[in-house]
């Protein structure tokens, strides 16, 4: 059970550090604040995974629950003003 | 406090699945309708945890719900780049 | 109408100006009497019978147009149309002959535009460079 907690948040993890990193570069290439606030949803869902990971397997014993939520809540601001005013 | 960012967290989620539905829509791009799908996936998964509580043991499994969502992203990914439109 | 009349600069005016096909309506219906004195509720009466969109929606797009320097206002909130340049005359002008000639592709250019956004960030997580 262990190392599926391990794997799968891990995956997680990884994957939403790649879309950061795609639209970092997406953002590099074209000028578009749309794929910048993106990007920096990703950076914040990205720590939330990486926070979710140190929780549920390298720190069992800390709860970091509250940071999580702070991190993911940013994210989630991010992608809403992107959305909202960057879109059209 | 850790309640009203729970709920307002899920909220968001579910604001920005919907945003990538109206984006699915409008492109027909099958990476939009991933989106959505993951973010509703996520959050479900952040109403879950609240529900059944930090100290429930069961609230491991919930988290299942995360991952998939991400999983479907990479998927999604994956999608884009290996099929040739 | 041939492709090339799709500049670049009538695109941009597009992405800017006409947000979706009701709104090249309303400002070709407008530019049509230049002489004309409008009050939004009666234009959009105008329209409203043949596309149904509301007062709200034309105080909307009347808004876009004269931020754009389409229409010039006079007393009592009436306005009229009075493109502030002739590059703007010339788009308005390209536009009526698009819609009358190649309605298919020019309505297919407006949403294609509207979505350009939307769509970068699709293709952000396409791993290869065009």
């Amino acid at each position: 059970m262990a190392t599926v907690t391990f794997v799968l948040s891990l995956l997680a993890a990884l994957t939403s550090l790649g879309c950061m990193v795609l639209l970092f570069r997406a953002y590099w290439n074209s000028g578009l604040k749309l794929l910048l606030w993106s990007a920096l949803c990703f950076v914040c869902l990205s720590a939330n995974n990486v926070l979710l990971f140190l929780d549920l397997v390298v720190f069992p014993d800390i709860d970091f629950r509250p940071y999580r939520l702070v991190a993911a809540l940013a994210g989630v601001l991010f992608l809403l003003y992107a959305f909202i005013w960057e879109a059209e | 406090m850790i309640e009203f960012m729970s709920g307002a967290l899920t909220m968001g989620f579910l604001v920005a699945s919907l945003f990538f539905f109206r984006f699915w829509k409008r492109t027909s791009d099958r990476l939009f309708l991933a989106f959505a799908v993951a973010f509703a996936l996520l959050a479900l998964n952040q109403a879950l945890a609240q529900w059944v509580g930090a100290a429930d043991e069961r609230v491991g499994y919930t988290y299942l719900l995360r991952v998939l969502g991400f999983a479907l992203i990479l998927v999604a990914i994956l999608d884009k780049n290996l099929s040739r439109r | 109408m041939l492709d090339a009349d799709f500049s670049d600069d009538f695109c941009r005016f597009i992405q800017t100006t006409i947000p979706d096909v009701d709104a090249a309506e309303l400002l070709l219906a407008v530019s049509a009497q230049p002489e004309v004195w409008w009050e939004p509720a009666q234009l959009g009466g105008k329209v409203r019978l043949a596309r149904g969109i509301t007062d709200v929606e034309a105080a909307r797009y009347f808004e876009t147009f004269q931020n754009r320097g389409l229409l010039a206002t006079g007393p009592d909130r009436r306005f009229r149309y009075r493109p502030k340049s002739e590059e703007l005359a010339a788009h308005v002008r390209t536009l009526a002959t698009a819609y009358n000639e190649r309605p298919v592709t020019l309505i297919r250019m407006i949403y294609a535009l509207r979505d350009a956004k939307i769509r970068s960030f699709a293709d952000a997580f396409k791993l290869r460079r065009r």
